[in-house]
C-alpha cells in the first residue's frame, strides 16, 4: 500500500497577532479541513504550522487546495520514515532528486526533539549530506544561501521534505468578516476579490445583469470568475440583480455625460441595502484610479455616495499590467477576456463628466426617482450558490 | 392517469425513444400518444414537442432537405468504392461521381461546353482555389501580381487578403455605392496592367445587393483589351445566386464562381468550383476532381448538391414569386414600423437585390442585443424569432455585417443597429406577419 502524502504546512501572518494566535490557527484549520472535507484527511496542529495528511491518489487536488487557502505561508510535501539513517538517508536523497531540477547549491537541516537517537543533529545533517553529494556530483554545499534545503525532524518518527511551495498567505478567510464583492466579467473585480480575501474577508459577489443589453454568456462568464473565486474563499454566493429597467431609465432621464456615474451610484445603493441586510461588513470594487472616467477620485466620492461602509478598492493604487499578472496566476484572466460585454456600449456616454460635483450631481441623482425601480431589483435578486467543490482550479 | 410533457427538441428525442408502445389507433393533435407501462398502473404520456424558433436566416444556413438526403447516402452506400480506383467498386463509383457531376453541369452550363465543374468541401473553398491559384503563379512567375477585389466580399475572401498581401500580391478593393452595388467603371478606373483577377460576387450576403458581375467582366475586358493587355480572371462568389436567382455563368462572361450546398437545402461540408477556364492550385495531393481539388470524393456530398440543386430549381420560378411576395410584406411592415430597410431607398420588387435578404435598421437599438431578445421569445412570439446581425457589440469579435455596410457609406450608427432578415423554401407569411408583431414590440420596449 502506498504510504499517504503528508505536507508540512507552514501558517505565517497570522503568528504575529499574539493575541488572535489560538483563535486563528483553530479558524485555519477549520477551514482547511472543510476544503479537504471530499476526501479523507488528518489534520494535526502544532505551534507555528500543521501536519496535513490525505491518500498519496488524492495528493494533486490536496497540494491545489492548499496552495490556495489564504492564512497558508507555504507547504511542503514531506516523507516520514522509522529513525534509522538508512531510512532517512533514503527519503533525503528522493526529496534531494526531486528538488534538484534547477538548483546547484544545498544545505541539510536537522532537529531532533528525541534526544534519544543516536547521531546529533549537525552529524545527522553532515552524513545526509555526503549520501548527498554522492548521488548527485553536480551539487556543491552553500550553508547560507543554498538553491533548496533539506529538512529532516527526529521526532515520534523521522520527517523530511524540501522547501515549501509559496502559499496565497494572508489570513484565513471569515477571520475579517464578510464583505461584498461587486463582481463584473472585467480583469480587475476578480482580482479585487482575490486580494481581499487573502486579507481574511470572507466574500459574497453581486453582479449586474441587464438582459438582454447583455447575453447570457456574459452572466455565464461572470458565474465562471465566482468559480474561480471560491478556490480561495472556500465557496462563495453569487447574487445576480436585474438591472434592466435602472439602466434604461438612466438612459432616459439621465444627462448623457453621466450616466455611467448615476448607474454606479444605483449600484451602490444597491449593494449597500444589500450589504446591510445580510451584515456583510464592506463592500469590495475593482476600482482602480484614473483608469476609467468615472473613477477619478471625484467621480469616486460621488458614486460612493449611496453607502457609508467601507469600500475597499484594492487595486486603487496598481497599474494594469500589474493587475494582469495576478489575474493570470489566480486563473481568472483567461475567463474575463471572453468577448462578452457586460455593459451595452449603447448605455457609455461619449463623453462622460470626469469630475462630479458631489452636492450638485446628488441632487440629479435624487431628482431621477429611482427609488421604486432600485426596490423591483431588489426584489428580482436571484442566488446562485458556488460551493468549495464546484471551483475552478487556477491554471498554476 | 394522463400526463402532458411539452419538450424541447432534443428531450423530445429522447424521451421518445425510451417509451414504448405507440398506441396505433389513436391520434391526439396530430402526435400518436405513446404509453408507459408500469407494474402496477398504465401511465398514458402524450408527449409532443415545442414549436420550433420561426427560422428566418435561410442566408446563413437552410434546414436540410431529409429526402435529398436519405437518398444520397443509400448511393454512397450502393456504391463505395473510391472512385480512383481502377477496379470494378471504384469504376462504378467513379461513373456514379460523373453522373451526379453532369447532372449539376447541365443544370448550370449548355450542353457540350468545355467548362468544368468542380465540387469541394464548401463554398468558401470554392472561393479559396483560385486566390491561392494566384499565389502558385506569382511564385512560377517571379511577378507581384494585383488583384481587384470589391470591399464587401464574403470573409473567405476578405479575410485571405492580408496574407495574400504578405505573400507579394496586392489588392484594390472597390466601394459600392450607396445601393450597395459596385460599378463596373471603379473597376474599369482601378484596373492596372499588372491587374491578374477580379473577384466579384454576385449577390451581397449582408444586404441581398446583386452585382453587375456581366458588366464587370466586360468592363475590365474591354479595358484590358485597350490597353494591350491580357484579360485578368474573373473569379464569382455566387453562394448567394444559386438556386435563388438566375446564374448561368457560361453567359457572364466569366472564369470561375462559387456555390455552396447548404443554401439551397444540402448538408454542410460541400461546395462546387465551376470553372470556365483551367486553373492551377496550389493545394495538390491525389490528383482528385482533375487535380483541382485534392480529397477522395464523397458521392453522398455530391449527390445530396445534385438532388438539392435540382429541386430548387426545378421550382424556380415559383420560389421565387414566393420569396418576392414575402418581401413585399416585409418591407412593408418594417416601414410601418420605423424600421429602415437597407440601403436607404430600397423598396420592395427592386430588382438591384434579392428578395431572399433583406437588412434593416432599427434605430435605438443594438443589432446585437436584437437578435438577442427575438431568439428569447416574446408575447407575439413565444417560440422566438431567429435573425441575424453582424454588428456584434464586442470590441473582439469580427464585424463582417458592420464592414459591408459601413462600405456602403451607412451610418455607423444605423449599421450597429441592423439585423438581417432571410427567408426560404418553408418560410410562411405567417412567420412574417409573427416576426413583424414580435420587432415592433420588441422594438418599442427595447429602444434606448
Amino acid at each position: 500500500m502506498e504510504q499517504p502524502a503528508l505536507y508540512l504546512v507552514k501558517v505565517g501572518e497570522i503568528l504575529l497577532k499574539l493575541g488572535n494566535r489560538r483563535d486563528f490557527e483553530n479558524r485555519l484549520k477549520t477551514d482547511i479541513r472543510k476544503r479537504l472535507s471530499g476526501m479523507p484527511h488528518q489534520v494535526e496542529y502544532q505551534p507555528g504550522r500543521f501536519f496535513v495528511q490525505v491518500a498519496a491518489d488524492r495528493a494533486g487536488e490536496a497540494e491545489e487546495i492548499l496552495s490556495r487557502t489564504p492564512g497558508i505561508n507555504g507547504w511542503a510535501r514531506a516523507l516520514r520514515t522509522e529513525k534509522t539513517f538508512v531510512e532517512i538517508e533514503r527519503a533525503a536523497l528522493a526529496i534531494a532528486g526531486a528538488a534538484n531540477v534547477g538548483a546547484t547549491t544545498f544545505k541539510v537541516e536537522s532537529r531532533r526533539s528525541d534526544k534519544s537517537f543516536p547521531l546529533g543533529s549537525y552529524e545527522l545533517s553532515k552524513e545526509l549530506g555526503h549520501s548527498i553529494l554522492e548521488a548527485n556530483p553536480g551539487l556543491r554545499v552553500d550553508l547560507h544561501e543554498p538553491g533548496f534545503t533539506i529538512n529532516v525532524e527526529i521526532r515520534d518518527r523521522a520527517f523530511i521534505y524540501g522547501n515549501p511551495t509559496r502559499g496565497v498567505r494572508g489570513l484565513p478567510v471569515g477571520t475579517q468578516g464578510r464583505g461584498l464583492l461587486l463582481l463584473s466579467g472585467g480583469i480587475d473585480s476578480p482580482v479585487a476579490g482575490y486580494m481581499m480575501a487573502k486579507r481574511g474577508l470572507d466574500l459574497e459577489a453581486m453582479y449586474f445583469h441587464a438582459w438582454p443589453y447583455t447575453s447570457k454568456e456574459a452572466h455565464d462568464k461572470v458565474k465562471d470568475l465566482a468559480r474561480v473565486l471560491s478556490g480561495y474563499t472556500g465557496g462563495i454566493t453569487l447574487w445576480t440583480v436585474p438591472f434592466t429597467d435602472i439602466q434604461m431609465a438612466l438612459k432616459k432621464g439621465a444627462r448623457e455625460d453621466l450616466t455611467t456615474l448615476m448607474m454606479r451610484a444605483a449600484m451602490m445603493e444597491i449593494a449597500h441595502a444589500f450589504a446591510a441586510r445580510r451584515r456583510d461588513t464592506c463592500i469590495v470594487t475593482g476600482e482602480s484610479l484614473g483608469q476609467v472616467a468615472s473613477q477619478t477620485a471625484q467621480n469616486l466620492r460621488f458614486t460612493q455616495f449611496p453607502t457609508d461602509l467601507p469600500v475597499f478598492r484594492p487595486l486603487i493604487g496598481m497599474d494594469k499590467e500589474e493587475t494582469i499578472a495576478i489575474a493570470r496566476a489566480i486563473g481568472s484572466f483567461d475567463i474575463s477576456v471572453r468577448p462578452f460585454e457586460d455593459c451595452c456600449v449603447i448605455f457609455s456616454p461619449k463623453h462622460p463628466l470626469l469630475k462630479a460635483d458631489l452636492e450638485r450631481e446628488r441632487a440629479s441623482y435624487e431628482a431621477l426617482g429611482l427609488g421604486r425601480l432600485i426596490e423591483e431589483a431588489m426584489a428580482g435578486i436571484e442566488k446562485f450558490e458556488v460551493p468549495f467543490s464546484e471551483r475552478i482550479p487556477s491554471g498554476r | 392517469m394522463r400526463v402532458s410533457l411539452r419538450l424541447g427538441p432534443e428531450r423530445h428525442r429522447k424521451v421518445r425513444s425510451l417509451l414504448l408502445r405507440p398506441l396505433s389507433f389513436q391520434r391526439i393533435r396530430g402526435e400518436r400518444p405513446r404509453a408507459l407501462w408500469h407494474p402496477r398502473r398504465t401511465i398514458l404520456i402524450l408527449i409532443s414537442q415545442e414549436p420550433a424558433t420561426i427560422y428566418l436566416d435561410w442566408a446563413s444556413t437552410t434546414p436540410p432537405d431529409r429526402d435529398a438526403l436519405i437518398e444520397a447516402t443509400e448511393i454512397a452506400v450502393a456504391f463505395p468504392g473510391n472512385p480512383s480506383s481502377p477496379h470494378a467498386p471504384g469504376l462504378q463509383a467513379k461513373e456514379k461521381l460523373e453522373e451526379a457531376r453532369q447532372g449539376v453541369r447541365r443544370r448550370l452550363c449548355p450542353v457540350g461546353s468545355g467548362n468544368r465543374l468542380v465540387f469541394t468541401g464548401s463554398g468558401s473553398e470554392a472561393d479559396a482555389i483560385p486566390l491561392l491559384a494566384l499565389v502558385r503563379k506569382a511564385s512560377k512567375d517571379g511577378t507581384r501580381p494585383h488583384i481587384l477585389v470589391t470591399a464587401i466580399e464574403h470573409a473567405a475572401i476578405h479575410e485571405q487578403l492580408p496574407v495574400l498581401k504578405r505573400l507579394g500580391i496586392e489588392a484594390t478593393l472597390v466601394k459600392p455605392g450607396a445601393d450597395g452595388r459596385v460599378d463596373p467603371a471603379a473597376f474599369e478606373a482601378a484596373l492596372r496592367p499588372e491587374t491578374e483577377a477580379v473577384f466579384a460576387m454576385a449577390v451581397n450576403n449582408e444586404t441581398g445587393a446583386v452585382q453587375p458581375v456581366a458588366e464587370i467582366a466586360k468592363a475590365v475586358a474591354d479595358r484590358a483589351a485597350r490597353i494591350g493587355k491580357r484579360r485578368p480572371r474573373v473569379h464569382v462568389d455566387a453562394v448567394q445566386a444559386l438556386g435563388k436567382l438566375p446564374f448561368a455563368p457560361a453567359a457572364l462572361g466569366i472564369d470561375s464562381a462559387a456555390f455552396s450546398g447548404h443554401k439551397f437545402r444540402g448538408p454542410h461540408g460541400v461546395g462546387a468550383l465551376w470553372l470556365g477556364r483551367d486553373i492551377e492550385p496550389l493545394v495538390l495531393g491525389g490528383g482528385q476532381e482533375g487535380g483541382v481539388r485534392p480529397g477522395t470524393e464523397s458521392l453522398q456530398a455530391v449527390w445530396a448538391f445534385r438532388i438539392c440543386l435540382d429541386r430548387a430549381l426545378d421550382r424556380f420560378e415559383v420560389r421565387l414569386a414566393a420569396a418576392r411576395s414575402l418581401e413585399r410584406r416585409l418591407v412593408e411592415g418594417l416601414l410601418d414600423m420605423g424600421a429602415m430597410p437597407l440601403p436607404l431607398g430600397r423598396g420592395p420588387d427592386d430588382p438591384r437585390y434579392s428578395p431572399y435578404i433583406i437588412s434593416a435598421a432599427f434605430p435605438g437599438l443594438s443589432g446585437e442585443v436584437f437578435v438577442r431578445a427575438l431568439s428569447a421569445g416574446c408575447r407575439e412570439a413565444p417560440e422566438g424569432v431567429a435573425v441575424s446581425t453582424g454588428s456584434a457589440c464586442s470590441h473582439n469579435s469580427r464585424d463582417k455585417g458592420r464592414r459591408v455596410l459601413e462600405a456602403m457609406g451607412l451610418d455607423k450608427g444605423l449599421a450597429f443597429s441592423s439585423i438581417r432578415i432571410s427567408t426560404g423554401d418553408l418560410t410562411t407569411a405567417g412567420d412574417i406577419e409573427t416576426f413583424l408583431a414580435a420587432a415592433r414590440a420588441m422594438h418599442r420596449a427595447l429602444r434606448a
